[in-house]
């Protein structure tokens, strides 16, 4: 199957700071990407970078065989749930959705639909503001598949979510790839996203890994954590205090 | 285009944030109104207004809701900023362009909304105020440029708002840039340097609220640097909007 993304010697530097540098990877179709790393890997620029919201130093990202701005329909194909793009906090959780439906072109049916399927439907009329972050979670997912993507690009969606969310989350994005959706999950749990990915991206300013789950741990005979450590080097937290 | 616009729309007034403002905003007007009057009636009768000039101020005093749009657009812009939704919007709006238009033409839409407020407290405040004081309101041709003024600069003000959100895009920057720029630097700029603060935009508006009358630039000259402002910073807006990396 063809390519969903595309990443081809990506890098950013900010200064003297490189953010990411020199990342290739592709995600192919109807699979469940795990992008992991340690906070500061480089995982959410990375994702910023497919997305054009951040302009890259080097390299290109792209998404259906083009970069994000230039795919037609873009919005319709690819949900977006990230870290840092928050929601218009004055507004009800159902306002909120509506207006993006609106920019969308979808119907306010729609909206009902997906507050259903996040399970946020009886607190749609509250302000959002006074969401908690599982809650602000479910409604980012909510946004992100108003308008039923072909790709969903997940940064960190299983932060402040409770054990039942965390398993409520994991079937969800299963049975999205089931419908032949691709989703590309940024995370540093790595026992959730070994439970969901098929296929694994390991950052930590470079690239560490790409491939399949089954291959990085030998076909379950070593455990993901054991290997993301290998790869990934020592912590820099840990050397500081060495 | 049309999904967007009223998505946008719909942003603007969502919250309480433009109610509370305008609220502000008609008590400004009328306690300028009344306060205007005051001045005037406190005068010995020889070098009192005359009903007509009178009539013409008391409109004028709703130059204030400039204010309130200007704040109410750049909040709009800002608190997208401020909480990452400026990245969804781009997302989903199908470009930065798109959206950057889109953005501004409700912010006029919005400013068009408070121009019609402004224009109708303007012509109803002489009718109210004036009677009772031995005075009559006298419409001349004057008051109804200084009501036209009144109301164009309520528009340019709310998309001077707009951009001004684009350009800064942090919240509290940027209201206070608005405040400083309309309170201190065009009238310190008028006081130290005339010949240059008489281009300031809040200059160039004031002069187009006094109807042709006592203002620093005349009508037409003002109308120039008023435009000249909006479309700089427009240039600017678009050109950091466009290449800046969202926030």
């Amino acid at each position: 199957m063809a390519a969903v993304i595309e990443i081809d010697g990506l890098t950013r530097r900010y200064g003297d700071v490189t953010a990411v540098e020199d990342v290739s990877f592709h995600v192919g179709g109807g699979r469940i990407l795990g992008l992991l790393g340690r906070n500061g890997a480089g995982k959410t620029t990375t994702l910023r970078m497919l997305l054009g919201l951040t302009r890259p130093t080097a390299g290109r990202a792209m998404v259906f065989g083009r970069p994000y701005a230039d795919l037609p329909r873009a919005a319709h194909r690819i949900g977006v749930s990230m870290d840092g793009i928050g929601p218009l906090s004055a507004a009800t959780g159902r306002a909120d959705l509506r207006i993006w439906a609106q920019t969308l072109g979808l119907s306010r049916s729609r909206v009902e639909e997906v507050l259903e399927r996040v399970g946020l439907a009886d607190d749609a009329h509250r302000k959002l503001r006074g969401y908690s972050t599982g809650m602000r979670q479910r409604h980012a997912l909510a946004t992100a598949l108003l308008a039923d993507p072909e790709l969903l690009v997940l940064d960190e969606p299983a932060n402040g979510l409770d054990p039942d969310g965390i398993r409520w989350l994991r079937e969800l994005l299963r049975s999205l790839a089931d419908e032949g959706r691709t989703v590309l999950l940024s995370s540093h749990l790595l026992a959730e996203v070994a439970q969901t990915a098929d296929d694994i991206v390991i950052l930590q300013g470079t690239l560490r890994y790409s491939g399949t789950v089954a291959d990085l741990t030998q076909e379950g005979a070593v455990s993901l954590e054991s290997r993301f450590f290998t790869l990934a080097g020592p912590s820099a937290i840990r050397h500081a205090h060495a | 285009m049309p999904d967007l616009l009223r998505a946008e729309w719909r942003k603007i007034w969502t919250g309480r944030t433009w109610w509370y403002l305008a609220t502000a905003g008609v008590l400004l007007s009328v306690i300028g109104d009344a306060g205007y009057l005051k001045q005037a009636l406190d005068k010995p009768v020889a070098t009192r207004p005359s009903s007509a000039e009178l009539t013409s101020t008391l409109v004028q005093g709703w130059f204030v809701i400039e204010l309130v749009a200007a704040l109410v657009a750049m909040l709009a812009v800002t608190r997208e900023f401020g909480s990452g939704a400026i990245c969804r919007s781009a997302l989903l709006s199908g470009g930065r362009g798109r959206l950057l238009t889109a953005k501004l033409l409700t912010a006029a839409g919005s400013g068009a909304v408070f121009a019609v407020a402004a224009g109708a407290g303007g012509a109803i405040s002489p009718w109210v105020f004036l009677p009772g004081h031995g005075y009559h309101p006298q419409w001349t041709a004057t008051t109804t440029w200084t009501l036209l003024g009144v109301m164009l600069v309520v528009v340019s003000g709310a998309l001077w708002g707009s951009l001004l959100g684009m350009v800064i895009r942090h919240q509290a920057g940027a209201v206070v840039t608005l405040l400083l720029s309309t309170w201190l630097v065009s009238g310190g700029l008028q006081r130290l340097v005339p010949s240059v603060g008489r281009f300031t935009i809040d200059e160039a508006m004031s002069s187009v609220c006094r109807g042709g009358t006592s203002g620093v630039l005349s009508i037409p000259w003002a109308l120039v640097v008023l435009a000249a402002w909006i479309v700089a910073t427009g240039v600017a807006a678009r050109t950091l909007f466009l290449r800046r990396d969202l926030p």
